[in-house]
């Protein structure tokens, strides 16, 4: 599992390459909370390159955004694949955490332009 | 947090006979990867939404037994037996764990907010919801069994 972050303008963002199961999440749960929780930014996470997402990968994705939305900050996912697609659907993910279309779909949403 | 088995094989044993993969899996997570890629390499070319219902189902059941259902540093081990039937690819699992009925469990709620929002307990929903086919019996072996499993989960993924 590999995670980057950047900024962009006055938002955070996140890129996510892997495996999202319980070996993955035990690699970069630290890592993803302090680029998101702490920095406290707006911020869009690129789950493109995420291959697989279990209930562990929910859950952190849960405690991360609602850490950050303590701060007053939001958070969007962008730009999964149809089979994470449907793991977020099942467990009706979109209705605590956006999921965009593309990147600037996502940075509308957390800034509240959309 | 680093599981205290991290370093164990996963697998105990790997068979195929008449046409259908058994595997044995060791009390350790290592088995959810190791034995998701013998049932990959068992079952071939799969539609891709097939297979990562799959590989969800199969992590979550893994994961739910060896986290919840055995005890620390035991020898118990889950008993798997992959095979094709007519329009599905079928699992059933067998384990020396804690009874335990995923069939029962109580379905979280829709989540109202990110703040109210339930954290974790959304394995057994996943299993539910991505199996075309979900059975559990709670077993009641002799004494005399070298393995005596206490739940069979017979699950079926379309495909």
């Amino acid at each position: 599992m590999e995670m980057q972050h950047s900024d962009v303008g006055e938002v955070r963002k996140v890129t996510l390459k892997g495996r999202l199961d319980t070996a993955g999440v035990d690699m970069i749960e630290t890592r993803f909370g302090a680029a998101i929780a702490a920095a406290g930014k707006n911020t869009v996470v690129d789950i493109s390159e995420v291959t697989f997402l279990a209930s562990m990968g929910i859950r952190m994705l849960i405690a991360t955004t609602r850490s950050l939305s303590r701060k007053g900050g939001k958070l969007a996912l962008y730009n999964a694949t149809p089979a994470v697609r449907e793991v977020i659907e099942t467990v009706a993910l979109t209705d605590i955490i956006p999921l965009a279309g593309s990147e600037s779909e996502a940075v509308s949403i957390v800034t509240g332009q959309a | 947090m680093k599981h205290w088995s991290e370093h164990l094989s996963g697998l105990r044993s790997v068979e195929t006979l008449d046409g259908k993969l058994s595997l044995v899996l060791n009390n350790t997570l290592a088995a959810v990867d190791d034995g998701r890629q013998e049932i990959l390499r068992f079952i071939g070319a799969v539609d891709t939404m097939a297979i990562n219902r799959l590989e969800t189902v199969f992590e979550e059941l893994v994961t739910n037994v060896i986290r919840h259902g055995f005890e620390r540093m035991s020898n118990q081990s889950i008993h798997v037996v992959v095979e094709r039937t007519p329009g599905a690819i079928q699992l059933t699992l067998e384990d020396d764990g804690v009874p335990y009925n995923p069939l029962a469990a109580v379905m979280p709620a829709p989540a109202q907010s990110i703040e109210t929002a339930k954290i974790g307990g959304l394995g057994i929903p996943l299993i539910v919801k991505l199996s075309s086919k979900l059975q559990y019996e709670e077993l009641h072996p002799a004494e005399t069994m070298a393995f005596r499993p206490r739940n069979r989960v017979i699950v079926a993924i379309a495909v």
